[in-house]
């Protein structure tokens, strides 16, 4: 599949904003099954300083600055990603998970240390073990890992409601886990946590979802915003997505932006202003089959 | 040589068993290199030391050296402890550990080069993996991040013990913002003054030498080659618990203190706010951590940072020192590796010995360490870092040998459940050494916090000689934190050889570069400027309250109980307008009966902290002001204010103390006035104190003249002769008059009168001179800034008034035509205030995370501006 994805966030803010420092991970990566053909990113007002940067993990950053009063910004980028995803490893066929746990321990090769980072805690997927607990369930020994992730998923697609009026950016797990309500950033964060605590290696993916406005399917949340899930890494050199929001392995209706322990690190833009009091904040994303 | 039976300060010492006693040795006898200054305080005796030491306190005080204590009731500034007795090092001694401190630092500086670059130590498992990627102070946003000559590390410290069989151990490294170079200057002035015999008898090594070459390397990683690089300390503000140390070792190195918000980054370039406009910034020697640097890429929810930092750094047009990142360096986890590092790295084998370590990342060593908890110290891995995942539990230092069975089950327990956060290092019992304590010399625990500086050539590193020596607060307490109310000593390293007298106090090192930075007063942050301005309101209102309250308490005094005279309650008006006593007013209105007797309310209005604008708010405020700009005020200054500030408990009944005490504080702030104009560089650090200081005398005099003048009073010559007397004037007065003070004279003297220092007028004309002087970017030539419009304004007003239609008044009614006059003039004060704000001071606007809520930052408090007293204490507090 080929696809358009425009995603525009406009700031609006109450009085001037005299210096916005902005960092936005928005060009989609290549990867395997995933190619970005074109990327384009338009700023208003025009930034006096524009800098790309390939970040710790291999997204590509764009760092902006803009030095003149203003009192809304937009940003929109448009890319056009090619996705032709094989289709997902069969569950049933890999790595016994305390094997992909012993793996991760003692593969020093630059994918072997690449995996290894993410299964320490980060700022907004630490583990804990009410987490690691929920998530020892599904982890039988001897499990295959994508076995065990696909019902984890499946758990926490069940048990936690999809409800955007319970958290914000700031809620931190625990209150997620204990209410189990939240948006597809926080299942994500959550399921990572989990896998954390058993020595996993678990990512956090930012992207994009395409969904159906002729409600074929209408279980497929997302539209309109951007969209998050985490990979997993299978103990063979590999990654596996896992979208707990929609209980699926995420195949051609996901692009992926980019990829971090957690949302601090590829958040789709962040920045730091001087001025500006009450913000509002807009978010619109297209994904469109060209 | 002393006779046998009467002992000594040393040889009254006793040494405890089983430790090794940095003065003595095994069999009781005195160490060689201690030898000198035993004698000489044998000598100087218990009397001697006593005297000589009281001096060493007194300038601990009055210069203000504190240490702030994070949750102290007694607020910011705790006084420095130090003792007399320094701790005294061989130079044969001071070597070995010299060369030991010097390879570590290279080594130290080597690992994190590969860290932050190819990261063949994790590749080739030379390091584990998961120390380090699993480490919070880890950036990964600093990766590759260029770094001048591969300089990580420009200043770096270890804190060194010895063990009972005499070796020196290395117990931790500081590697990020290393704190206490500071302190140890100051220890080594304190002890050097007070000891002044003994400090050059004794030949003991100098620092100066090494800041000296520390400052020059910060130069040569100027990314600017040929001009002359602009160098900011940058500090997390007042609140940090070495505050004094920054704007202690700021000014003695001739760098600019500066709070993140003084910084800007605009096209990838870091710049300083000043009241010149922007100015670039070249090197940005940090005592933040390194997570907190820049709230864009490195920790969100800092507001202490430098947005963009980060960018700049990559950009190449910023060296920051010590590198970001270098704060991974810190864990205990990496010290079990560094002997096998050393040699693969350095080629060289370890000359300094880190105290046995275990990681308890390693399962072998988590078991280790499990099962012989009593004999460890536990530390945490990660130190500094948010303690996540271990249910906010934040740990120290604990020693295994002091937990119950229980306890160490607990922690046990917490490190199987997150081993990689623990380390555990072996429990020395450190070195004793002689502290002064209740007449006798006693042992205590010392730890000496050594520091390594890069020199100038790109790769060498030269050692402070000596150091910061930290005391045990008990001698069997084994914790030398200042922070759990330890203490410190001097560092002596005794010279084989002469000393060079070679210093940095005076006025830099006298070369043209070092004098240019140290001199160009357009670089005065705006936030400094803004601070030394209200410094000067406060000090200006101090006095002004002084005087009006020394006024009404002589006259009560002379009343002796009979009626006082008629203008006592006017005064006493005059009293609660200034002091905004709403209550006082209040009941006034009401009835004179409610009122609190006249020397409660003197009393009340000198020392009741619930008399909002009363005289001790007033000098604690600007006590508070003067700490926070102490770089940039002289230490004369900072004296007299320190000593203001504290001189405020309740004055006993007696009226006769509160006059005495009212007394000092006017003349204390006399001479305050006086070191400002004597002593001062007439630059923008002056002319903004003395702004404040003008303007405060405007809005009081305005303020005096309305509650006294405007409303003709019976016996309105008494009323005169206490207004006279309150603005400073009645000398002037009778010099010129000769006569009783009557309404017309006094307003031309108070109000219009140009050559009266203490009128209206000539703190207008004073003000009007300043605003001239002062830059304006952006402003064509000759044009007036708003602020210059509006004084003029006031300025005019009074020009054309005219003492005499002022004074008049009908028969029994107010003064209409003053009253509207200084009506107008009181509204103008607050907005002449704002409009110099605005022209001047308001660069500092906070930066806010997009998406976040907008949290003023507390750093700072700035006075409110109000229309009767202009600050409002609810801010300031």
């Amino acid at each position: 599949m080929r696809y358009r994805v425009t995603h525009q966030t406009d700031y609006t803010y109450a009085a001037p904003v005299s210096v916005g420092h902005n960092l936005a991970f928005l060009r989609p990566r290549d990867l395997a099954g995933q190619r970005c053909l074109g990327n384009l990113i338009d700023f208003d007002p025009v930034p006096a300083i524009t800098n790309t940067r390939t970040d710790y993990f291999g997204n590509h950053a764009t760092l902006f600055t803009v030095q003149e009063a203003h009192r809304h910004m937009s940003v929109v980028a448009v890319s056009e990603v090619e996705v032709d995803r094989a289709a997902p490893m069969l569950p049933g066929t890999s790595m016994p998970w305390e094997q992909v746990f012993d793996g991760l321990r003692r593969d020093r090769s630059p994918a072997g240390l690449d995996a290894l980072q993410f299964a320490f805690d980060s700022p907004l997927a630490a583990a804990q073990p009410m987490l690691t607990d929920y998530a020892r369930v599904s982890f039988p020994p001897g499990r295959p890992i994508l076995d065990a992730v696909y019902d984890l998923t499946h758990r926490v697609f069940t048990d936690f409601a999809y409800d955007p009026t319970t958290t914000t950016v700031s809620t931190p797990i625990d209150t997620v886990f204990a209410q189990r309500s939240g948006v597809c950033q926080d299942f994500s964060h959550v399921q990572i946590a989990m896998l954390r605590g058993l020595g996993l290696a678990a990512r956090y993916v930012s992207g994009y979802l395409r969904t159906f406005r002729d409600r074929r399917d209408p279980k497929l949340v997302g539209a309109d915003a951007s969209h998050a899930w985490l990979a997993v890494y299978d103990g063979a050199g590999g990654w596996t997505g896992f979208d707990p929001t929609n209980d699926q392995v995420p195949g051609e209706h996901h692009v992926t932006a980019a990829w971090g322990r957690d949302y601090g690190d590829v958040s789709p833009v962040r920045g730091v202003i001087v001025g500006g009091g009450r913000q509002q904040i807009d978010v619109k994303v297209d994904v469109r089959p060209v | 040589m002393t006779a046998l039976d009467t002992p000594t300060l040393t040889s009254s010492y006793g040494e405890p068993d089983g430790v090794h006693d940095e003065m003595k040795s095994g069999d009781g006898s005195v160490r060689g290199v201690w030898r000198e200054l035993a004698e000489r305080m044998d000598r100087l005796g218990d009397a001697g030391l006593s005297r000589r030491w009281a001096q060493g306190q007194r300038m601990i005080s009055d210069n203000g050296v504190t240490y702030n204590v994070y949750g102290d009731p007694r607020g910011t500034d705790r006084p420095w402890q130090l003792d007399p007795v320094p701790l005294v090092l061989g130079a044969e001694e001071w070597r070995g550990i010299e060369a030991g401190l010097v390879q570590r630092a290279r080594l130290l500086n080597a690992v994190c080069a590969d860290l932050y670059g190819p990261q063949t130590l994790l590749h080739e498992d030379r390091l584990p993996a998961e120390l380090i990627l699993g480490h919070p102070g880890f950036l990964r946003p600093c990766r590759h991040l260029p770094v001048r000559d591969g300089r990580y590390l420009t200043f770096y410290a270890a804190d060194l013990a010895r063990s009972p069989d005499g070796r020196w151990w290395v117990l931790s490294d500081r590697a990020q913002a290393p704190s206490g170079a500071g302190y140890a200057l100051e220890n080594r002035l304190v002890v050097s003054r007070s000891l002044p015999g003994v400090f050059r008898d004794c030949r003991v090594q100098r620092h100066a030498q090494f800041f000296a070459q520390w400052r020059q390397t910060l130069r040569a990683m100027s990314p600017r080659v040929g001009e002359n690089p602009r160098i900011v300390l940058l500090t997390p503000g007042p609140y940090n618990e070495t505050y004094f140390e920054h704007a202690y070792l700021a000014r003695y190195l001739g760098f600019n203190l500066v709070q993140g918000d003084d910084l800007t980054v605009r096209d990838n370039k870091v710049f300083l706010r000043t009241l010149g406009g922007l100015r670039r910034v070249d090197v940005v020697v940090r005592r933040l951590d390194d997570g907190f640097c820049d709230p864009l890429e490195l920790r969100g929810e800092s507001r202490i940072g430098v947005p963009g930092l980060v960018q700049a750094a990559w950009a190449g047009n910023v060296a920051i020192a010590n590198a970001l990142g270098t704060g991974v360096l810190e864990t205990p986890g990496l010290m079990p590796f560094y002997p096998g590092l050393c040699r693969h790295l350095l080629g060289e084998e370890e000359k300094l010995s880190g105290i046995a370590t275990w990681w308890c990342g390693q399962p072998k060593e988590r078991d280790y360490v499990i099962e012989h908890l009593p004999e460890l110290v536990i530390k945490p891995a990660y130190p500094g870092a948010p303690a996540t995942g271990l249910g906010g539990v934040h740990i120290d230092a604990i020693f295994g040998d002091t937990l119950s069975a229980a306890q160490r089950d607990e922690i046990a327990g917490l490190i199987r459940q997150r081993p990689e956060a623990f380390a555990a290092q072996e429990s020395v019992n450190i070195s004793t050494a002689p502290v002064w304590h209740g007449g006798r010399l006693v042992p205590r625990h010392v730890m000496l916090r050594a520091y390594v500086a890069a020199t100038d050539d790109g790769e060498g590193y030269a050692v402070m000689p000596g150091g910061l020596t930290r005391v045990s607060r008990s001698a069997d307490s084994r914790v030398t934190s200042m922070q759990r109310g330890g203490g410190s000593k001097d560092t002596w390293v005794i010279s084989n050889t002469p000393v060079s007298d070679f210093t940095l106090l005076a006025a830099g090192d006298g070369s043209p570069a070092a004098t240019a930075v140290a001199h160009d007063s357009f670089d005065l942050p705006s936030r400094v400027a803004d601070n030394l301005y209200w410094l000067g309101r406060y000090t200006e209102r101090g006095d002004g309250l002084a005087r009006l309250l020394r006024a009404i308490a002589a006259r009560l005094a002379d009343a002796e109980g009979s009626d006082a005279g008629p203008e006592l309650p006017a005064l006493f008006e005059t009293l609660d307008v200034v002091t905004l006593d709403a209550e006082a007013k209040k009941k006034r209105d009401k009835s004179e009966e409610s009122l609190p007797p006249a020397e409660a309310r003197v009393r009340a209005a000198m020392s009741d902290p619930a008399v909002a604008f009363g005289l001790a708010p007033t000098l604690e405020n600007a006590r508070r002001l003067a700490s926070v700009a102490r770089d940039r005020v002289s230490l004369d200054i900072w004296r007299i204010l320190s000593q203001l500030g504290r001189d405020h408990g309740p004055p006993d009944d007696d009226l006769g103390d509160a006059i005495e005490r009212l007394d000092r504080v006017v003349t204390a702030l006399a001479a305050f006035t006086g070191l400002g104009t004597e002593s001062m560089l007439r630059n923008q650090e002056w002319r903004f104190l003395d702004m404040g200081r003008r303007l405060e005398r405007v809005a009081q005099g305005v303020a005096f003249l309305r509650a006294l003048v405007v409303q003709p009073r019976p016996n309105e010559g008494l009323v005169l002769e206490g207004l006279l007397e309150v603005m400073a004037s009645a000398m002037s007065y009778r010099q010129r008059y000769l006569a009783v003070p009557a309404a017309s004279p006094t307003l031309d003297m108070l109000l219009l009168d140009e050559t009266n220092p203490r009128s209206v007028a000539y703190q207008l004309v004073q003000l009007d001179e300043h605003l001239e002087k002062l830059p304006r970017p952006g402003l064509p030539d000759g044009r007036r800034g708003e602020d210059q419009r509006l004084l003029l304004d006031m300025l005019t007003t009074l020009r054309l008034a005219d003492a005499a239609r002022l004074a008049a008044a009908d028969e029994g009614e107010a003064r209409d035509a003053l009253s509207y006059l200084l009506m107008n003039l009181g509204s103008q004060v607050p907005a002449l205030s704002d409009a110099i704000a605005r022209q001047f001071l308001s660069h500092n606007a906070p930066s806010t995370p997009l998406g976040g809520m907008l949290v003023p930052p507390a750093l700072i408090d700035r006075p409110a501006e109000d229309d009767a007293a202009p600050a409002d204490e609810g801010d300031t507090a």
